[in-house]
């Protein structure tokens, strides 16, 4: 089967790939480019562990073939610091103890920052409801929707 | 899970699309955010040549008024159309059906379009080959009878897409492009009420274009699941009342929605709507709630609705 050439712009690099037609965004994340960061969970588009930024806007990685967003930019978990410094996102989550087994924590992020770049101060309501957009099955999501609401605090 | 090997190909005008499904006989999936089509091949119930992505077409991505329609491109997201200052004023019910729907997430991501055209789901069917290999294939999947009716020769998934109803509730059509041409369809003529073949669309044709007329209308959606968030709908029930008339649309129960109609709204024919779709509903043992609870349940609904429109469609 002929391969396909794509442009991706993951965490402001630019690469180049040749990636099978029927590759999910996931799999080039992970396997080509090393960026395990976003997770392989159900597989199916469910639990949303795979969630990653495409142009700005929170998809789940697991159901976008790489071909469909030739030419888009990627944000990863991998590409939220600034230099030295982690996002506010990551910080919270860190000091709200938001984590527990971690393998839902990079999807809650990315869409967390999806929320909050579209919505600087979201009321506990509307990030309870973006959240839902994620499953995780250790913390009960009361320390994920307190490390969104400080986030949310520090970010101007 | 990795995926069947498929081509890929992207289409940037209605013609090119239909070009593409001629080139591989049929053998070809259009393909829009892929949130039903891609589940459906990584359990490789669907092994296609290629897969026609129909994001490149820019016309199928617009919202526009005209005449006092609202016409709709297939590709508009479940999201972007919920945010639409039309649907958000004037059409309740589909604003609470696209919010019910799935995630913010998967909104995003998700189409109108693909939404309509979902596939009907049943829990012998939306497994991976292994599990319907070790279970034998059932009539859906190419078998002699049905796994969940012993030795029915008929299908009986249910219709889980949420938004079709609130669409159908308002009146809505659906334009198809295809190989012989354009036709415009009443939504409700877009399903068969064949679990296996759910739709009534030709080889190759897909919609171009959702009209919804733009009234005043009042409105609401309720659904049954078992959660409250990414969650199909296992009854789900739609109300639109327009110049005194007033539309029900059922869905998640059968492989059909179905429509009914009130024309004088009192207790006695909500009553007698809600009886005559609690008859229609035909559930089987092929969903995670009971077929008993899940036909009560459209009753239950359709009376719910109708008291939220009433106290103006607060909860
Ligand atoms: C975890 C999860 C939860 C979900 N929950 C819900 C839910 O609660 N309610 C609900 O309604 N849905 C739900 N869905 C299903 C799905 O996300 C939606 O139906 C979505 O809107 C499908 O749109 P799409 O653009 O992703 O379709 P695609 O997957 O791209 O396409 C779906 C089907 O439609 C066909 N198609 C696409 N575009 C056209 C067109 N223009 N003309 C003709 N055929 C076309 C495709 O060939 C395919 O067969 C869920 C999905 C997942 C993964
Ligand atoms: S209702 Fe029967 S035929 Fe239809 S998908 Fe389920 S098991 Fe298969």
């Amino acid at each position: 089967m002929k391969t396909v050439k794509v442009t991706l712009n993951v965490n402001n690099e630019k690469v180049k790939l040749q990636v099978k037609p029927y590759e999910t965004l996931l799999e080039t994340l992970r396997e080509r480019l090393s960026l395990t960061g976003a997770k392989e969970a159900c597989s199916l588009g469910s639990c949303g562990s795979c969630t990653v930024l495409v142009n700005g806007t929170p998809m789940r990685s697991c159901l976008i073939l790489t071909p469909e967003v030739d030419g888009a930019s990627i944000t990863t978990i991998e590409g939220l610091r600034e230099g030295d410094r982690l996002h506010p996102l990551q910080e919270a989550f860190m000091e709200k103890g938001a984590v527990q087994c971690g393998f839902c924590t990079s999807g809650m992020i990315m869409t967390a920052k999806g929320l909050l770049d579209r919505n600087k101060k979201p009321t506990k309501a509307e990030i309870i409801k973006t959240i839902s957009s994620n499953i995780c099955r250790c913390t009960g999501y009361k320390k994920i929707v307190e490390a969104v609401e400080e986030a949310s605090k520090k970010i101007i | 899970m990795i995926l069947p090997s498929f081509e890929y190909k992207k289409a940037q005008t209605i013609d090119e699309a239909l070009e593409l499904y001629k080139k591989y006989n049929g053998e070809a999936f259009y393909l829009a955010g892929g949130t039903d089509l891609i589940p459906l091949l990584k359990h490789r119930l669907f092994n296609p040549k290629a897969v026609i992505d129909l994001k490149g077409i820019e016309e199928l991505k617009t919202i526009k008024r005209k005449r006092g329609n609202l016409l709709v491109g297939p590709n508009v997201t479940l999201y972007e159309l919920k945010e639409n200052p039309e649907v958000k004023e004037n059409l309740p019910c589909l604003f609470e059906s696209l919010n019910a729907t799935s995630c913010e997430t998967l909104q995003m991501r998700g189409t109108i379009g693909g939404n309509i055209m979902q596939n009907t789901r049943c829990l012998q069917y939306n497994k991976s080959l292994e599990w319907r290999t070790a279970r034998g294939f059932c009539y859906k999947m190419g078998g002699k009878t049905c796994n969940v009716v012993l030795n029915a020769r008929s299908c009986f998934s249910n219709y889980c897409g949420d938004n079709a109803p609130a669409l159908m509730t308002v009146d809505s059509k659906v334009r198809l492009a295809g190989p012989q041409g354009e036709r415009t369809l009443k939504l409700e003529k877009l399903f068969s009420g064949d679990g296996k073949d759910p739709f009534n669309i030709k080889p190759g044709e897909f919609i171009t274009e959702i009209t919804i007329p733009l009234k005043e209308t009042k409105g609401a959606y309720e659904k049954l699941a078992v959660r409250g968030s990414i969650d199909y709908p296992l009854v789900g029930v739609a109300v639109t009342v327009m110049d005194e008339v007033a539309k029900v649309g059922v869905t998640g129960i059968g492989p059909s929605p179905r429509l009914y109609e009130i024309e004088k709204i009192n207790k006695k024919e909500i009553d007698k709507i809600a009886g005559k779709a609690y008859e229609d509903a035909k559930p089987v043992v092929n969903a995670v709630l009971t077929p008993a609870y899940r036909k009560k349940m459209v009753g239950v609904l359709i009376r719910r609705v109708f008291a939220r429109i009433e106290k103006g469609g607060s909860r």
